[in-house]
């Protein structure tokens, strides 16, 4: 029977009120008047109540005794007794906004504070502890991509490294025989790679290309789901294309010492492997994915990645030098460290 | 690996002593009886007269393809047979078909490995016998072809009989590199990282740690107890780089600990190491500066050789089993460690193999945890190279068949005694306070053996060690610990 707050609720003929004499009391002019409780009033009323021992020992009579308030009737103070009764707060009804605003929030706050697992927690605080847990995720896979890449990036110069050291051996043994061949090229033939020689590495593994295509192509449906297709997609090498040097699965049909000095570096089965991550996180046992909105953050990350990526690309110069580059770089270094010169170019 | 705890070995062959046994091999096999019919009361003296008698013996073992399981009336080792079981399934890639022909002659071999090690030194030694199963295993056997299994029983075999020969004496300290031309080790230990995880898992998770325990230092000093060759500081040189908290790129020292005794591969001397990691750090704008600290004629370590610089954050890397790496005397990483304790380091990052739970189990318990551990890598290999054989042979001939005979080794001359506690227990005895693995450590972890075949796992042991499995078996482990003044 509250209607302060709802004005438009109320019928016409209740808009209209009138104060009745010096109680201050606020009624309608209806037939049956109502009575506005004011803060006032309520406090009033309030203090009869506490005065006779709490809302339950408290009755209309004899708040209306202690109250005193001329006009007032058994009748409202029923009403607003029962009220009263019930609701505990039905103060609350006139506190103003602000109050009420600022009181639900600190409701919410202990709700955070009291709930330290998920149990307590609403949708939208789950929500958020997934995002929270997935932007983490993300940022490991970032530094862990990039971590792999400087990796792979170390141990091609360790190979490259040997390819020089080998091809430093042949010239001297091909020399000794007085072929005299100028080869400065490391020379596939001439390596000395016996055991690796047409080892057909990743050449006829149908059941890795069956894999990485299946992979692909969930990826590619995340992708597109996403909206998306920078960052994983672009890594994306192509099974089939040998000539990038980015083909993770195919060290061509024999593994040659060139290869593995330049292109069959740890970086390749690396590049094909960083597109599966996406799927090991929604495998990821930490985050409990139920719905499509987890993804949400990542269109917005993956953005960051690319940029980050570009930087960094730029920065650390992770392609890798061709073997040719090598040559020119270890010829310009003036031949003072012969091998040794920044074989990170 | 709790069966294999559980497993009563002192039961291996104990309880099934029949009248038939103890008779000619002859008689065993009229009896369609088996190996597992052995039995500790067999009277060798009565099979001294000749080999014929073992021929004859394992050849019907040999023979039963049932392994005479069924016509047996007593089954005296009913837990060695399922543990066998066990063994094989656990580790083999698909469980559910175990009852091909392959199958069946990995479980045989299995059977005739245990058999040996039993004749080599459980409690009725008796050489003849061994030596004619290896024999017999070495027909049945080659390291370049054949299943998993076979390769693997190849490799013990070969250990095996090393045991047998040399007494042991000589398997210690194997020296992989001398027998490996360097482009063969370089190739496989690039193999190596490509299909599994488990260089990486370890350099990986310990320069995590490293990273979080220094993010607000200028100035880091990471001393290396095996530098090999240097590849762990590539990634930690990138992540410091590309650090947004904490100050602008700090200064990275890295003291590698040299060893006297030579032997190294080209690509992995300390010197060449310092010039690798000096040209990366300088590539990518690392300040960067390499010392070594020579170890002592016996591989001891000297606190006091140590060069070290006020206000440095001080980490001690001890890398002990990564499967390329080459095997360490446990004096020389006693000595570290107890030496570490007295710097007061900020954190100490181990990574070490982990083995089965010890217990009285003597050399074949230590064989059998041995050969679990050895096939469960092996098989780990096998779905990383699928197709690959002669890739995968590579690697196992260049790493793992090394390692097999060394361990075995130590195990046969130590009883397994000098490595049946981990070095973490022993970091902690030293005084080391655990360090908890980050959320995003583990994370890094699981994103990483995502990359993997499926298979492999993560699964964090204790608040400060995380552990890198294959299937149902425990295989590498990284664990961090800080000194006790570094508490905060």
């Amino acid at each position: 029977m509250f209607h302060p707050k709802k004005p438009s609720s109320m019928n016409p003929h209740e808009r209209s009120m009138c104060l009745q004499g010096d109680s201050g009391l606020v009624l309608t002019t209806d037939p049956k008047p109502r009575l506005r409780w004011t803060v006032e009033l309520h406090e009033r009323f309030v203090d009869a109540v506490t005065q006779l021992g709490g809302p339950d020992k408290a009755t209309p009579k004899t708040i209306m005794r202690v109250m005193g308030v001329k006009g007032l009737t058994l009748y409202h103070l029923k009403s607003h007794l029962q009220k009263f009764r019930l609701g505990k707060q039905p103060h609350k009804e006139f506190s103003d906004h602000s109050m009420k605003d600022a009181s639900s929030l600190e409701l919410q706050r202990n709700n955070i504070a009291s709930s330290s697992g998920l149990l307590g927690r609403n949708m939208n605080e789950m929500q958020m502890e997934v995002n929270r847990r997935l932007h983490e995720q993300l940022e490991v896979q970032r530094h862990l991509q990039m971590r792999i890449e400087a990796q792979g990036k170390y141990m091609q110069a360790i190979l490259e490294k040997a390819c020089q050291t080998l091809a430093g051996e042949n010239m001297a043994a091909v020399a000794s025989a007085s072929y005299n061949k100028p080869n400065i090229n490391p020379d596939v033939s001439a390596m000395n790679f016996p055991s690796l020689q047409d080892l057909n590495i990743y050449g006829s593994s149908d059941q890795l290309h069956n894999q990485t295509m299946e992979r692909s192509s969930s990826m590619d449906s995340f992708m597109r789901s996403n909206n998306n297709d920078n960052f994983f997609a672009r890594k994306r090498p192509n099974p089939y294309n040998n000539n990038t040097g980015k083909s993770p699965l195919i060290w061509a049909d024999d593994l040659r010492l060139q290869e593995l000095g330049t292109s069959a570096v740890s970086c390749n089965i690396d590049d094909h492997q960083i597109q599966i991550v996406p799927l090991s996180i929604e495998r990821g046992s930490d985050i409990d994915s139920g719905g499509g909105d987890f993804y949400e953050p990542k269109s917005v990350l993956s953005g960051d990645h690319e940029a980050m990526r570009e930087n960094k690309f730029d920065s650390v110069k992770l392609d890798r030098p061709s073997p040719r580059r090598m040559n020119i770089q270890t010829i310009s270094a003036g031949g003072v460290t012969h091998c040794r010169s920044s074989p990170f170019g | 690996m709790a069966m294999l705890m559980d497993l009563d070995f002192t039961s291996f062959g104990y309880s099934g002593t029949t009248t038939t046994t103890t008779t000619t091999g002859s008689a065993l096999s009229d009896d369609g009886c088996n190996w597992n019919a052995w039995s500790p009361v067999v009277d060798w003296e009565a099979l001294s007269g000749g080999q014929e008698d073992f021929h004859n013996l394992v050849d019907s073992m040999m023979d039963e393809s049932d392994f005479g399981l069924q016509g047996l009336n007593v089954r005296p080792n009913i837990d060695i047979e399922e543990e066998c079981h066990y063994l094989y399934n656990a580790t083999t890639t698909d469980h559910d078909e175990s009852n091909g022909p392959e199958d069946l002659k990995g479980m045989r071999l299995i059977h005739l490995l245990v058999a040996a090690a039993e004749a080599l030194e459980g409690t009725n030694k008796c050489h003849e016998l061994a030596r004619v199963i290896l024999v017999r295993l070495r027909e049945l056997v080659s390291p370049k072809q054949g299943t998993n299994m076979e390769r693997l029983a190849a490799y013990f075999t070969d250990a095996l009989q090393g045991l047998l020969d040399g007494g042991g004496k000589c398997g210690g300290n194997h020296l992989y590199k001398a027998e490996h031309h360097p482009t063969d080790v370089l190739a496989a230990f690039q193999l190596l990282q490509d299909v599994s995880p488990y260089v990486k898992f370890g350099h990986f998770t310990a320069n995590q740690a490293i990273l979080e325990a220094v993010t607000h230092d200028k100035r880091i000093h990471i001393v290396d107890y095996d530098i090999m060759e240097g590849i762990q500081w590539a990634s930690l040189m990138q992540a410091l780089v590309s650090r947004k908290d904490g100050p602008a790129t700090p200064h990275l020292r890295i003291t590698a600990l040299s060893r006297s005794c030579g032997g190294r591969r080209s690509f992995s001397t300390i010197q060449e190491t310092g010039r690798r990691l000096t040209a990366f750090a300088a590539s990518i704008g690392q300040p960067f500066s390499f010392h070594q600290c020579r170890l002592d004629s016996d591989e001891t370590f000297k606190p006091s050789n140590l060069k070290l610089v006020r206000g440095e954050a001080l980490i001690i890397n001890c890398m002990l089993h990564l499967p390329h790496f080459s095997y360490r005397a446990p004096n020389s990483i006693a000595s570290f460690i107890s030496g570490a304790q007295t710097l007061g380091p900020r954190l100490v990052t181990l990574v070490e193999e982990e083995i089965g739970p010890t217990g009285e189990e003597g050399f074949v318990g230590r064989f059998m945890d041995s050969l679990h551990h050895y096939s469960a890598i092996y098989d780990s290999l096998e779905a990383g190279f699928p197709m690959q054989g002669r890739a995968r042979t590579l690697v196992e001939r260049v790493f793992l068949g090394p390692r097999i005979s060394g361990s075995l080794a130590r195990i046969y001359r130590g009883g397994g005694e000098e490595e049946g506690c981990s070095w973490g227990q022993r970091l902690a005895a030293c005084g080391f306070c655990p360090t908890n693995i980050s959320f995003a450590n583990h994370c890094q972890a699981k994103l990483l053996i995502g990359l993997y075949n499926d298979g492999y796992r993560v699964e964090e042991s204790s608040i400060n060690k995380l552990v890198l499995g294959w299937k149902s078996r425990r295989l590498l482990s990284v664990s961090i610990w800080s000194s006790k003044d570094n508490e905060s």
